[in-house]
């Protein structure tokens, strides 16, 4: 535990002091910002049913693959290109803590990240306060509900971009790893239709496979629960099944590089 | 009747082999270190200097043997091991944007120190490593080979190891910065051991207590400098530095001693004379008699008489050319072509 948050103490100190996620961050909030502002100013006019705080959940999400590159990418690939892995695997550090230690610290930066996005609404509630209300900013279960969601959604794709970066030894191959990793999975989820159906109307394959594999495939659309602030249990767990299948193999892959 | 209990090796190595697709880096090594000695690791390129010391650092598995250290079994307990190791690695890789202090506070703390033990830990190894407060202050990205190698081996003796496994630590340093290097092992003498990786032959002569030399991950020879000499080198050499004819010179010595052979001859500047170089297989005593004799001997007009050790070059060069000579590339035992007699011809 102690190496775990020894790493995880130094990876957030580096992303801290790098020019690159601040660069990043900076960029991503910016155009987040314009989006989230264009959205509330065309509200009424759009057919758009959830939520407006659902909007800037939905823009988290799918900016998420531009976003989680730059902080993942360097976690590993930095460390192999210099040789300093072989280094800190000469401490008494185990594999499973460096991996979770790397991930934690990303996984938590973009969460910061996630936080500063969530100011947005803040500010505009508590400079328009009448507009905030009427835009139901002031329930706070949609927050919680969306806040949720990310945190959730967060730990898988950070987790993706981890084992993207210990694939590599080159950051920018780690970066498009990860980014086609993560548009790939959205695609699969933006794209796939239906819902899951209840467990007794399992018919077909494609039925089993939506009831089995639902959250992962139609997680997307669970975000229509979160948004009003109904927590899909099922979403949260799927994710952090993915989370921990991409980080295990991130693990498998530092254990072989030493071998 | 008493017997003095003899303390356990730091390191016992046994049978350890690797192998790496066809390659078969280690063939079963076999070696131990004592507590304080300073040993050192030679043998060419591709011998598996690094491989030894890659598992004895527990970054690798080795694929059978045993390997201990400080009586921890490697391989049943790995982490525990890393306790008791420091351990600096080829190139010193080190991250590029961390000043030294902070790499050195990380490294503390990643080795389990915490608090005033850690602060104290790591003045006393910035002033081991002669590394002062302004170049603790410095980024590492900033720091010449020198004080980067510095910086590695301060991060090995952070958590005051038992053994400091040292891979090439003074490869590409200058005069000066080896001998840093070589004070610092001085230093701690008697209180860690270390084990020494190193192609500068010279250095490992001044500074280790044994040398162990392997060539195709087999162990052909072992000891002090003494035993190698005496292991390797049979005959007694000394050298000449007189007036005078060689054929002459060969003749009178020829009288005394049959065996002795000139090997080397070489102009001594200015002077006009000659340094000659000469072998005999029948010890010192002899070359001293030769002395003796030539002295009496008006025209050869001796000035300098040395008897001469062979250094750890031509150690290693004969060590390590047998063994260079019977295996293949992947350090297979080469077919030696079969010889038919004249007969069957």
């Amino acid at each position: 535990m102690r190496e775990y948050l020894v790493i995880l103490r130094a990876e957030l100190f580096g992303l801290f002091i790098s020019p690159a996620t601040y660069v990043a961050s900076f960029y991503f909030l910016s155009l987040l910002a314009i989006g989230f502002r264009f959205f509330i100013e065309s509200f009424a006019t759009t057919d758009w049913i959830l939520p407006p705080l659902a909007s800037l959940v939905t823009g988290l999400v799918f900016g998420a693959p531009a976003l989680i590159p730059f902080l993942t990418m360097r976690s590993f690939a930095e460390e192999r290109r210099l040789g300093t892995l072989e280094t800190l695997m000469s401490t008494p550090v185990g594999s499973l803590s460096l991996v979770f230690g790397k991930w934690s610290a990303s996984y938590l930066f973009f969460l910061l990240i996630c936080g500063c996005a969530f100011c947005f609404p803040l500010l505009l509630l508590l400079l328009f306060p009448n507009q905030g209300e009427t835009l139901g900013f002031t329930n706070f279960e949609q927050w919680i509900g969306g806040w949720l969601f990310l945190m959730a959604f967060g730990a898988s794709f950070s987790a993706v971009g981890i084992f993207a970066s210990s694939v590599t030894r080159n950051q920018m191959v780690a970066g498009m790893l990860s980014f086609t990793l993560l548009t790939l999975y959205l695609s699969i989820m933006a794209f796939s239709l239906g819902d899951t159906p209840p467990t007794e109307s399992i018919n077909h394959f494609s039925d089993f496979w939506n009831a089995s594999l639902g959250s992962f495939a139609n997680g997307l659309h669970k975000l229509q629960h979160f948004a009003v602030g109904l927590i899909d249990v099922g979403t949260i767990f799927h994710q952090l099944i993915l989370g921990f299948f991409f980080l295990s193999l991130a693990t498998l892959q530092v254990e072989r590089l030493n071998h | 009747m008493t017997s003095e209990a003899k303390p356990l090796p730091i390191v016992e190595v046994l049978n350890l082999k690797k192998k790496y697709g066809a390659i078969q880096a280690l063939k079963g090594i076999s070696f131990s270190i004592g507590k304080g000695e300073i040993v050192g690791f030679l043998g060419p390129n591709g011998a598996g200097k690094s491989t030894t010391l890659r598992i004895l650092s527990g970054l690798i598995p080795a694929d059978s043997g045993e390997a201990k250290v400080c009586g921890v079994d490697l391989a049943e307990e790995e982490g525990e091991v890393r306790r008791h190791i420091g351990y600096l690695a080829e190139n010193n890789p080190l991250p590029e944007d961390l000043r030294v202090v902070e790499y050195l506070n990380f490294r503390a703390k990643l080795k389990g120190l915490a608090g005033s033990r850690k602060r104290e830990r790591i003045k006393i190894v910035l002033d081991i490593c002669d590394l002062e407060r302004k170049d603790s202050e410095r980024k590492i990205g900033n720091l010449s080979k020198g004080f980067r190698q510095r910086v590695g081996i301060a991060d090995s003796l952070l958590a005051e190891p038992r053994l400091v496994i040292l891979d090439e630590p003074t490869i590409g340093l200058d005069p000066r910065q080896s001998a840093i290097t070589r004070k610092m092992m001085e230093r701690l003498r008697g209180e860690v051991s270390f084990l020494l990786s190193s192609h500068i032959l010279s250095e490992v002569e001044a500074c280790c207590d044994r040398m162990i030399i392997l060539s195709h991950g087999q162990i052909v020879a072992e000891g002090t400098l003494l035993d190698l000499q005496k292991e390797f080198i049979n005959s007694t050499v000394f050298e000449i530095v007189s007036l005078g004819n060689r054929i002459e010179l060969q003749r009178v010595i020829r009288k005394i001693d049959d065996t002795c052979e000139l090997i080397q001859d070489d102009p001594v500047e200015v002077t006009g004379k000659r340094r000659f170089t000469f072998a005999t297989e029948k010890g010192s005593e002899v070359a001293e008699s030769i002395l003796k004799r030539l002295l009496e001997v008006d025209q050869f007009r001796v000035s300098e008489f040395q008897i001469t050790r062979p250094d750890l070059e031509t150690i290693f060069l004969r060590a390590t050319k047998k063994n260079w000579e019977d295996q293949d590339f992947l350090g297979r035992n080469k077919k030696r072509p079969k010889i038919t007699s004249e007969k069957n011809k």
